[in-house]
């Protein structure tokens, strides 16, 4: 089991908070409202599936809650401390110790190999070469790919590309993660494998997992689902 | 839709590639108007001379009796400035002697014509400054046709044909027309078009690769749509051939703006008339056709992989690891580089001198991306922030587009460093040979008309209350036997003191004799006025008294006291000295030159300032060029850092998405760009001082080359410029901060 690593304990101190929170929040671009007043919590250790039609304004509320955009109005709270109003670079600080992310691609980093990309969020959080190189082994055993650690992005599969960007959401304990269509260019078998892969994984991390997916099937393997539309909450179901 | 059509739209609707096209077509204007300019010079040169042929003489034009005119040519100086003076006498009836554009008439004796700036010098100065020297009436004005250069100060004075001096040529005429181009100046073309011309090619390519990695997603796309590799090339040469073809035109447009500013960089003692730098179209149509070809064939022949497979060009792919031998190409062009200088001797070795440098630039391209994949492995291999494994893993993955960036760059510091050793060491090499003291005037003639300018030069110098007087200094030969001797000057021990660059070490103060730097055994001696005459013996017990020379570039030279000439002895070649201060120096010029008219007026001083003048305008050339190479190389490599952001821009806006800050992002793409530069730029500065110490040798063989801390300059401004364009990262990657997961 990789081994926790070093980051300012964030404002997930209580549990009775929700671990996200997003409270009026409004997006606009231009006249188009992408957010037209949006709430939602997420618990800690929660995983939630945000499912709409493509403009619903999913990858937007998305990008609001992780900080990655500015919300026009409306609140962003992680563990009921108000984040929204965050320059910058605290926002960036927060990205890059309290949440991690997964993109549909991968997106990772061509040049490095397997364990670099998962080691790269603790090197940048400044652990040193060899644990963060350590852990990040681990966190690829535990997804499956051990011993592909040495080969470079284009010497994976698609699906073994998402599992090491699994593995580098996941490699320095975020309290949320952010995966937005993480399945979107694989297979519908080797999608559900990854999805398992990344659920179980935030699962065993205490993590809540937030992913926003057009596949309503992936969606309903997923605990919560909420369906957005024209920039607002148009339903939310709990599976049992 | 037509090649032509798709690319317009293509240019319409996307920004970036509009982007490229504008950088591509600034690119290619940029090499189409400096090629423009630099093939131009040595015509300018040719169009300068054109104008003043007729201040020379037409050597052999006279011969067979059909000489017109006697035309002597000389050089004279007033606070520093050089004066041509052609002194004319015509030898026939003056009207059937055809003048050169700009001289209104042929001047009769007694009559002056100046150009309009000495015209004005003389007006500001006493007579007995300058006015007096022409011995005449000013009765006109020579206009800009008769001119080499704008500014040129020219004076035409007009003699009786007896009054011409020692050095006068009768020739058929004044020579008009027949110039030829400065050699050295198209030499400095030459090299100026390699150096100029790389950094802007490479300008076109960085721009090229805003768009590289799109370009190929698009042309696979078609590809795999049914496109022909045809097709496809002709759509990537209709995108290129709007943007070069608009910057060749953009550029040859440009070009009369740039032989503007050209015509104020001084040459050879002047500027220029704009209408110089008029290139024949046969030369510059060519050029204007050239520059798009080039630049299309560098991106079809770019195309290679798309049209070999275009499922490659889509899909990721592993490159190639680089082969060592790159790294022997350096050693082996030096190695024959080293063998052609030593055993250079006539034309063809200095071609093969010529190609060992060419092999050297073009080992660079070898050498320098295999040294930028060796930084990138030991970074890779010895890192500790993510910054430079990054960027370790990036020069090590793409060796040769990370070297591209800096190869304009390692062009200039190549260039500089060469230049910049050189040059101190020619400017060791200035001197002259003359045996007269800094301050001395003087004027070589013969012994007829000699004893008449001493005589004029004091009398005038008396009027004008001066204390120098001219002395005539004559030339003998003490001989041994028929092909053994050696010069000396006729010559009083404390006048040769006053005058000459001699530590006499009190020898004066014995028995007149013979003065020289070396022993000398006197038995057998004769004295002569000239080599193969009959000679006089020296008077029985004359002595040998040693002087030192003060001046290590002076020829070795004898000194022999009038008293010890034997009778008999009567001297041919004269020389009329006269000693001068820093304030009278201009009014003894000016006796002197009245008195020798036309004949030429030499001093130490000004020769050295002749060639301190040459190579004044060889650095003025050489850092007009660095400046200009270097400001190419850094735009170059600033959009080649812009593109290298575009390349990755979706990894680095997920980078910065998931919380990496950008400061450590700039500092990769820094490290990515500046280290290859850095590196190369230095190897880059040691290649060229060892070129230089080579090239040094054709021209002096024993004679070591001058290092002085400006050889570092050219690497501490390459390193500079590198750093600076990799700074762009910033802005660029504050972009994609701004919006890190949106589309490209």
């Amino acid at each position: 089991m990789p081994t926790q690593t070093t980051h300012s304990p964030g404002p997930l101190a209580t549990s009775t908070c929700p671990a996200l929170s997003g409270r009026g929040l409004v997006k606009r671009y231009g006249a188009q409202y992408a957010l037209a007043g949006v709430d939602i919590d997420i618990q800690p250790g929660e995983a939630v599936a945000i499912v709409g039609p493509s403009g619903s304004g999913k990858t937007s509320l998305l990008h609001v809650l992780a900080g990655i955009l500015p919300a026009d109005s409306g609140e962003v709270l992680l563990g009921g401390t108000r984040i929204d109003h965050l320059g910058e670079a605290k926002r960036s600080e927060l990205r890059r110790t309290e949440f991690g992310f997964v993109f549909q691609s991968g997106m990772l980093v061509a040049e490095l190999s397997a364990e670099e990309n998962a080691a790269l969020p603790l090197l940048l959080a400044g652990v040193s070469r060899g644990k963060a190189l350590a852990d990040a082994r681990q966190w690829l055993e535990r997804l499956g790919l051990a011993g592909k650690g040495a080969r470079r992005p284009g010497e994976l599969s698609g699906g073994e590309a998402q599992r090491v960007a699994i593995a580098r959401a996941l490699a320095h304990q975020p309290s949320v993660i952010f995966a937005d269509e993480p399945t979107g260019a694989l297979d519908t078998r080797t999608g559900r494998d990854t999805m398992n892969a990344l659920l179980g994984a935030a699962a065993e991390n205490g993590a809540a997992v937030v992913i926003v997916t057009h596949d309503r099937d992936l969606a309903e393997s997923v605990p919560r689902m909420v369906t957005i539309r024209d920039g607002r909450i148009a339903s939310g179901v709990t599976a049992s | 839709m037509n090649s032509f059509r798709l690319a317009l739209r293509v240019l319409r609707v996307d920004r970036r590639t509009r982007t490229s096209a504008i950088l591509t077509g600034l690119g290619v204007a940029v090499a189409t108007g400096l090629v423009l300019l630099l093939v131009s010079l040595p015509f300018a040169t040719e169009a300068r001379g054109e104008r003043s042929t007729w201040q020379e003489p037409s050597y052999g034009s006279g011969e067979g009796g059909r000489a017109t005119l006697s035309l002597a040519s000389s050089e004279d100086y007033a606070n520093g400035q050089k004066i041509t003076r052609v002194d004319v006498a015509p030898l026939t009836d003056p009207g059937s002697i055809s003048l050169p554009p700009g001289v209104e008439k042929l001047p009769g004796p007694g009559e002056v014509l100046l150009s309009p700036e000495l015209a004005r010098l003389a007006d500001g100065l006493p007579g007995s400054q300058l006015g007096e020297r022409f011995g005449g009436d000013v009765v006109g004005t020579l206009g800009e046709d008769a001119l080499k250069f704008p500014g040129q100060l020219v004076a035409l004075v007009g003699h009786d044909a007896n009054d011409m001096p020692v050095t006068a040529f009768e020739q058929n005429g004044f020579l008009l027309g027949g110039a030829e181009q400065d050699p050295l100046l198209q030499l400095l073309a030459g090299v100026g078009v390699v150096v100029l011309i790389v950094p802007s090619l490479v300008l076109v390519a960085s721009s090229a690769r805003l768009i590289a990695a799109r370009r190929e997603r698009r042309l696979a796309a078609l590809r795999l749509a049914g496109a022909t590799p045809q097709q496809v090339i002709s759509m990537v040469a209709a995108e290129t051939a709007i943007a070069a073809v608009g910057g060749a035109l953009l550029g040859a447009a440009a070009s009369p703006l740039l032989h503007m500013l050209a015509t104020f960089v001084p040459w050879d003692g002047g500027t220029w008339q704009a209408s110089d730098f008029q290139l024949p179209l046969g030369v510059a149509i060519p050029i204007v056709l050239l520059m798009p070809a080039l630049v299309l064939l560098a991106a079809v022949l770019g195309l290679r992989r798309v049209m070999w497979t275009p499922l490659g060009a889509t899909g990721s792919h592993q490159r190639k690891p680089l082969h060592w031998w790159r790294l022997l190409s350096l050693p082996l062009a030096g190695l024959f580089f080293a063998v052609v200088v030593s055993t250079a001797e006539d034309q063809l070795g200095m071609l093969l001198v010529l190609l060992g440098l060419a092999l050297i630039i073009a080992s660079a391209a070898l050498v320098g991306p295999w040294v930028t994949s060796a930084i990138g492995g030991i970074f890779g291999r010895i890192w500790r922030r993510p910054s430079v494994l990054l960027a370790g893993r990036r020069l090590r993955d793409d060796p040769k587009g990370a070297y591209r960036a800096s190869a304009g760059v390692v062009l200039a510091v190549f260039t500089g460093s060469m230049a910049l050793t050189l040059m101190p060491s020619f400017e060791s090499m200035a001197g002259s040979s003359s045996p007269f003291q800094d301050s001395v005037l003087y004027v070589p003639t013969d012994a007829a008309r000699a004893e008449r300018i001493v005589a004029e030069t004091n009398a005038t110098l008396e009027r004008y209350g001066q204390r120098e007087r001219a002395i005539g200094i004559g030339e003998v030969v003490l001989a041994k036997g028929e092909n053994s001797g050696q010069q000396a000057l006729v010559l009083d021990c404390e006048r040769a003191e006053g005058l000459l660059r001699l530590d006499l070490r009190g020898a004066c103060a014995g028995t007149p004799g013979i003065y020289s730097e070396y022993p000398m055994e006197l038995n057998g001696v004769t004295v002569s006025a000239e080599w193969g005459t009959q000679g006089a013996p020296l008077p029985a017990n004359t002595p040998v008294r040693p002087f030192e020379v003060t001046g290590e570039d002076m020829y070795s030279t004898a000194i022999i006291d009038p008293a010890v000439v034997p009778e008999g002895v009567s001297v041919s070649e004269v020389t009329v000295a006269v000693p001068t201060t820093p304030a009278n120096r201009e009014v003894v010029r000016t006796a002197l030159a009245a008195a020798a008219g036309g004949a030429q007026i030499e001093s130490r001083e000004m020769r050295i300032g002749d060639q301190q003048t040459q190579l004044s305008d060889l650095r003025r050339v050489t850092v007009i060029g660095l400046v200009a190479a270097a400001v190419l190389s850094g735009c170059s490599a600033a959009i080649a850092t812009a593109g290298s952001v575009m390349d990755r821009r979706r990894t680095f806006g997920a980078l910065i998405a998931a919380g990496t800050p950008v400061r450590v992002l700039a500092r990769a793409l820094r490290t990515e760009a500046a280290m290859p530069a850095l590196v190369a730029t230095i190897g880059a500065g040691v290649v060229g001082v060892l070129v230089a110490i080579g090239l040094y040798s054709l021209v002096e063989e024993d004679a070591s080359v001058v290092l002085t801390p400006w050889i570092a300059a050219p690497v501490v401004l390459g390193a500079g410029v590198a750093v600076l364009a990799a700074s762009v990262c910033r802005p660029a990657l504050n972009r994609v901060r701004a919006e890190p997961l949106a589309d490209e």
